[in-house]
């Protein structure tokens, strides 16, 4: 089951900037199992499968990930479908 | 696939005149003699200059393009010193005086896995693209007509190996300076306890089997990946997968020397995947992170050590064909007295063969040169 408080406990972020002109972010799940340790990369990948293959394939120009922190490092950045970092 | 750009090297004659320029300009602008840059400074500003370029250029080979800012120069104190010829105080003399000198512009301390310099941007700023693909390093290179360092060696019928140690003609202490990468035993000092030495024994072989993974990942990833785009926590989960997968966790035990070799067949196995893939733009391999998971019984890199085997055993099974079809050969012109071995009698001959045969350490070249001498001496004897 999905937790509540997934902002707070991701390690990772992702802000994608649709086309129409909104922009939304999207919290990493980093688990693969409840009690498993959390997997940044893991997380990170389950965000670029969103992105390219889920619910979101095609609809965005740009997405970056974050490290879900006060200013987090940028992790990778996507746009118009290809990733350039 | 694509063609790769074609990378820029670093040409260690315009290393050393750079270097040789920075020193004299130094010393021209000091009065006193004693403040001036020695000529044993100087050479081991060299022999730092000349191992940097390696390390970069092997680097560069590997396919790092230093996109975030040239890496530092990673080495060990004990390492130079035993390169030099001379004590790890020495060095540490010489780095300070260079530093001063602003040869050397940042160290920074790694504790097990050594240190790093970083050199003036003056002498490591150009880079050239003469080097060929093929030849390893340029300068590395031994010329076998010249008269010095001849292969002579001090005991009778020992030849030498192709990269040999050379002794310092100073001070006769042994040099490595083809070994600089890891961390050398030399310096260990006498009042050392037993059980520290056995310490940093176990965080340099730690470092050393790191390193094996980090490499192992930087040439698949220059052959195999070498157009994915990857941040640091990715890199590090495929490393942690290599290391489990590939490399069994490091449960099994194994020298130095074992690691190596094994790095090398891992290294062919790599390749064999890339010739794997160019024969046919339909074949594909899985993201890194899946194709080196422990996991991964179907598609994974550890299905290619089948690949490997059935490769060296049929190497081995041509090796053998062709000395058994030889060995036939020289029957055949012994029967005919024609050959070299025409004078020999057939024991010495068949002593002769079987002491070449058995050389090879290989007991069905034994039993298929047996099988085949029985053949070709009925064939000869009916004729």
């Amino acid at each position: 089951m999905m937790p509540t408080n997934l902002p707070q406990i991701a390690l990772t972020k992702c802000v994608v900037y649709f086309y129409d002109g909104r922009s939304r972010t999207f919290y990493s799940f980093d688990r693969s199992h409840r009690n498993s340790k959390p997997n940044k990369a893991l997380g990170m990948r389950r965000l670029e499968k969103m992105l390219f293959q889920g619910k979101l394939k095609g609809t965005w120009e740009t997405a970056i990930v974050y490290e879900n922190r006060v200013k987090g490092a940028e992790l990778a950045k996507f746009k118009n479908g290809v990733r350039v970092s | 696939m694509e063609n790769k750009p074609k990378r820029q090297n670093y040409d260690f004659g315009k290393l050393f005149i750079a270097t040789k320029s920075f020193i004299d300009t130094y010393n021209q602008n000091k009065q006193d003699i004693k403040e001036r840059l020695n000529a044993n400074h100087r050479a081991t500003a060299e022999l730092i200059t000349r191992l940097y370029a390696k390390q970069l250029n092997k680097a560069i080979q590997l396919g790092d393009t230093f996109e975030n800012g040239t890496p530092g120069f990673r080495t060990y104190n004990p390492s130079l010193a035993s390169c030099k010829g001379c004590t790890v105080r020495t060095i540490m003399n010489h780095k300070e005086r260079l530093k001063a000198a602003g040869f050397i512009i940042k160290e920074v301390h790694h504790g097990k896995s050594g240190i790093e310099l970083w050199i003036n941007t003056e002498i490591f700023s150009e880079r050239v693209k003469n080097l060929h693909p093929l030849v390893h390093v340029q300068q590395e290179q031994i010329n076998n007509n010249r008269n010095v360092d001849m292969l002579i060696t001090s005991e009778e019928g020992v030849r030498p190996q192709a990269h040999q140690q050379k002794d310092n003609y100073v001070t006769g202490t042994m040099q490595e300076q083809d070994m600089n990468t890891e961390e050398s035993r030399i310096s260990d000092s006498k009042s050392q306890t037993r059980c520290e030495k056995n310490l940093s024994t176990g965080e340099s072989e730690s470092a050393f089997l790191l390193h094996l993974v980090k490499d192992f990942w930087k040439y698949s990833k220059a052959v195999l990946y070498s157009d994915i785009l990857l941040s640091e926590p990715e890199e590090n989960d495929i490393l942690n997968q290599i290391w489990a997968s590939v490399y069994r966790k490091f449960k099994i035990k194994g020298s130095k020397k074992d690691w190596k070799s094994y790095q090398q067949i891992l290294y062919k196995r790599v390749d064999m995947v890339s010739r794997w893939l160019e024969r046919n733009p339909n074949r594909w391999i899985p993201p890194a992170h899946l194709y080196f998971h422990p996991e991964n019984k179907k598609n994974g890199f550890n299905r290619t050590y089948e690949w490997f085997i059935k490769q060296e055993t049929l190497k081995r099974n041509i090796r053998n064909q062709i000395l058994i079809q030889k060995t036939e050969a020289e029957w055949l012109a012994h029967h005919k007295g024609e050959g070299k071995h025409k004078h020999k009698s057939r024991l010495q001959l068949f002593s002769l063969q079987r002491k070449r045969l058995v050389s090879y350490g290989d007991e069905t070249l034994i039993n298929a040169y047996e099988q085949s001498l029985q053949r070709t001496l009925i064939k000869l004897s009916t004729q």
